[in-house]
């Protein structure tokens, strides 16, 4: 056999001894396994299936005084608020302070007195929320809480006026038809040439038109409501319930008004009286314009005048994904990522430990022969494990694989490799085992809180996110976001980021490994 | 015991390093901090020798040996193992060696066998192994153990399965730091027999040891006290240092009188005489074998009824002793 041939099956030979020794040696060390193993994929589980997307209800407690039927009223729409459990009310402040401060309710909800007097002298009314919370997110989850419920409250006493509004139009539309009736009776009185009797028609139309104009002002002035109060603020001048119908109205009240000033008072003995009849057409017109706004006011759902608008958002995935769904690819990056940190961390340092690296050192091994098998040997014990907790998240708690499953495994076998990278050089860096699983777990730590685990990398201030993309799991965590839940490709930017850590990992830890293996030891 | 020891097959490597001797050290000295632990040693092997390298604990033994496989880098001096200055071997040269480190540094949770398997391995032994490994395991007596994890069985066997993970690839030159500890004494007797299979095939064996009779089995002795090598000699020259020549033990059934041992004295080949007892007299020569039928003359001449004469070969142990005792006041003075 020629020499270079009989050189590389040696190195095939001497780079497979590793192979099957690392991973006979793990797999006989059942309590490392079920520790490193075990462990973090119970823990997986335990988070999938206990995870529940639900607010916690709060137990609220509404402390009001008694006898004030507006007070009553706020205190029974915040019991019907959404996301608590209404512990009843109280006019003891104290006693319900008490309760919030030994933790027995979450709320204390205080109504002021006398809010329909605060609200006649356009002030707002201020409802308290007082809470026991020290975690900030439970704070902002109250403060939204809180937000939710007064506009709620403030959404049905706008509901209210508006429906009063609708109520009066009825009102509005007899004294629409009598006020056209008189229109048509002037009309036929000036026709018939009887000014004087037109004259008298046309007086107590003005009246009807005058009528009419305090009817709709006031309807739309219910309508509008507190609500109204907004339209001061708004730079259009226009209130935000009901807008284009109210305007309608507005403008055809005004036309009928401005017709009914421009006619004048009817004089006897005109040669004609055409002028007066084509404006008592334009009235009829002006009248049939509001009749009909009116109408369009009348048909529109209360709940839709006072709020027309409502967002709806709409994920491109088209699927709705649950809160497990997604934090899913970020544990299954972090969990293989400290699997193949620890094992490698270990494998160098327990070597150097025991004495055998010694045996290395003098046999022909090289030192990228040594790094290449122990590489090899844990790349296929964690594809292995990557692969049985891929199939138990995609078929047990069935998050969705919406992307190429050959997407999927290069970058899992990207980020093995690399987080072996890291493992590596620990392993070469520390010198006893405990300093190389502390290192795991700093970096473990590390990739917690910077790799967008659970944090939102753009939260971060740009400095620190730096450290973010020091970390394979950020590369990682964020291509099986995409791969997984988006079903988009691999990003080509991401995964070079990955690779070439992983590459780089590689070459100094084979570097070091060399000069480990040349230098003298203790 | 299993006396069939494994083929070794004929070593028929050209040596074509700059000298014939594996192994050359001059002036070798290692310090560590302020402790100068080897102290200008020089030595020479020759090819198919067994070495020992002999000395009590902290003598430098292993300091010495770790430094010939360049796991120590020297402080001074040099070192030349087949030519080449061990921290930087070839591959090639690494793979004419053997190590037998003094601990065992092997995996406890792996069998015998995958032990020995990776060990072969990493050598670049190829896949017609099992025959070697089950011949070394046989050998070693640890064939019927094969598949139990090495750290269920005893200290001896792990120090034999170390010996064999040795010898997997055939090497030329083979470090042993203290084989035989632990081992007993048939296994150990089998174990040099081995040992002088593996020489007359062509093999240099350099062996480190505390137990003074595995001294006497080897062709050369180096002796380290307190980091210096104070002998280099074959077992019997360092008896003959450790006692100044031949000692022939002259036993008589009458009185040895004052006289007779001044008598002695007087012979040319007589280094020195002392009565040990009424009757019998302790003569260092430097001949034994010569000396001992002139003694014989000279006693009938005398009219000495002699009961027995004869060469007194002390334990190696007291010859060691001897040798360091007389380092230690030579060192003094």
């Amino acid at each position: 056999m020629p020499k270079s041939n009989l050189g590389f099956i040696r190195f095939i030979i001497r780079t497979s001894a590793f192979i099957g020794k690392e991973m006979t040696e793990v797999v006989r060390q059942t309590p490392l396994l079920l520790t490193l193993i075990l462990g973090p994929f119970l823990i997986m589980l335990l988070f999938g299936v206990g995870y529940r997307n639900e607010a916690r209800p709060l137990k609220t407690l509404v402390v009001m005084e008694e006898g004030d039927p507006f007070q009553k009223q706020l205190e029974e729409q915040v019991s019907r608020g959404a996301g608590l459990i209404y512990e009843g009310s109280t006019t003891d402040r104290n006693a319900a302070m008490e309760k919030l401060k030994n933790r027995i309710v979450d709320v204390v909800v205080v109504i002021p007195p006398n809010a329909l007097q605060t609200i006649q002298n356009s002030e707002q009314v201020v409802v308290q929320f007082f809470h026991n919370e020290i975690d900030p997110l439970q704070e902002n989850f109250i403060e939204i809480f809180g937000d939710i419920n007064i506009d709620e409250v403030n959404r049905q006493i706008v509901t209210t006026y508006a429906e009063q509004g609708q109520e009066n139009a009825s009102t509005m539309e007899q004294k629409l038809a009598e006020t056209r009736t008189q229109v048509q009776t002037t009309r036929q009185l000036l026709q018939a040439g009887d000014a004087l009797a037109a004259q008298g028609e046309q007086q107590k139309l003005s009246g009807d038109i005058d009528a009419l104009s305090f009817l709709v002002g006031g309807s739309l002035g219910l309508m509008n409501g507190p609500d109204g109060q907004t339209a001061e603020n708004n730079p259009t001048g226009e209130s935000a319930t009901g807008d284009s119908e109210n305007q309608g109205i507005t403008e055809a009240l005004a036309r009928l008004q401005q017709s009914n000033q421009e006619m004048g008072s009817i004089q006897e003995g005109k040669a004609n009286y055409d002028e007066e009849l084509a404006k008592l057409d334009q009235m009829d017109r002006d009248l049939t314009d509001l009749e009909t706004a009116l109408q369009g006011f009348q048909s529109i759902e209360p709940n839709v005048l006072v709020a027309p608008f409502r967002s709806e958002a709409i994920g491109l995935q088209g699927n709705e994904l649950e809160p497990v769904d997604f934090f899913t690819p970020a544990v299954i990056v972090l969990l293989l990522q400290h699997l193949a940190v620890t094992f490698s961390a270990l494998a160098i340092v327990r070597e150097q430990r025991s004495g055998s690296i010694e045996l290395f050192r003098i046999s022909p091994l090289s030192s990228f022969e040594t790094l290449l098998g122990k590489y090899l040997s844990y790349l296929i014990f964690a594809t292995v494990l990557g692969a049985v907790i891929t199939a138990t998240v995609v078929l047990v708690l069935n998050v969705p694989m919406l992307g190429s499953w050959m997407n999927y495994a290069i970058v899992l076998l990207t980020l093995l490799f690399t987080a072996l990278g890291f493992g590596f050089l620990i392993s070469l860096l520390a010198k006893t085992e405990m300093q190389a699983v502390q290192y795991a777990m700093l970096l473990l730590l590390g990739s917690v809180f910077f790799s967008g685990f659970f944090l939102d990398l753009r939260n971060l201030w740009e400095p620190v996110r730096v450290v973010s993309y020091l970390l394979p799991a950020t590369y990682a965590i964020q291509l099986l976001q995409d791969i997984m839940l988006r079903g988009i490709s691999i990003d080509p930017l991401m995964f070079i980021g990955l690779l070439s850590m992983g590459i780089l990992m590689f070459i100094v830890a084979w570097n070091l490994l060399y000069r480990r293996l040349q230098q003298e030891w203790d | 015991m299993n006396q069939a020891i494994p083929e070794i097959e004929e070593i028929n490597r050209p040596f074509n390093s700059v000298t014939d001797k594996p192994i050359i050290v001059k002036d070798l000295s290692k310090q560590f901090g302020d402790q100068l632990v080897v102290d200008r040693v020089s030595f020479e092997v020759s090819p198919g020798t067994v070495f020992g390298f002999i000395g009590p604990s902290g003598s430098g033994k292993t300091t010495t040996l770790r430094m010939l496989t360049g796991i120590y880098h020297p402080t001074s001096g040099e070192v030349k193992v087949f030519g080449h200055a061990p921290v930087n071997f070839p591959r090639r040269e690494r793979e004419r060696i053997g190590y037998m480190p003094q601990n065992f540094v092997l995996y406890p949770e792996l069998s015998v066998w995958e032990n020995l398997n990776f060990a072969a391995m990493i050598y670049g032994v190829g896949f017609g192994r099992s025959k070697r490994m089950k011949e070394l395991l046989e050998f070693v007596e640890l064939l019927d153990h094969r598949n139990k994890r090495v750290r269920n069985i005893s200290g001896g066997m792990q120090r034999r399965l170390s010996l064999a993970t040795t010898l997997t690839h055939r090497p030329d030159l083979l470090f042993l730091d203290e084989p035989t500890t632990g081992l007993d004494p048939i296994l150990r007797k089998k174990l040099w027999d081995y040992f002088h299979n593996l020489k007359d095939n062509g093999t240099t064996i350099f062996v480190t040891t505390q137990t003074v009779s595995d001294a006497a089995l080897c062709d050369l002795v180096g002796l380290m006290v307190e980091g210096r090598l104070v002998a280099v000699d074959t077992p019997e020259g360092l008896r003959r240092r450790a006692l100044g020549g031949e000692v022939i033990v002259l036993s008589s059934n009458d009185r040895i009188e004052y006289q007779h041992v001044q008598q002695l004295t007087q012979l040319p080949f007589v280094k020195r005489a002392d009565r040990s007892g009424e009757n019998k007299v302790h003569i260092t020569v430097e001949d034994a074998a010569t000396a001992i039928p002139e003694l014989m003359e000279w006693s009938t001449n005398i009219g000495m009824n002699v009961e027995s004469i004869r060469q007194f070969l002390p334990d190696f142990d007291d010859v060691f002793v001897m040798l360091i005792h007389k380092e230690s006041e030579n060192a003094e003075i």
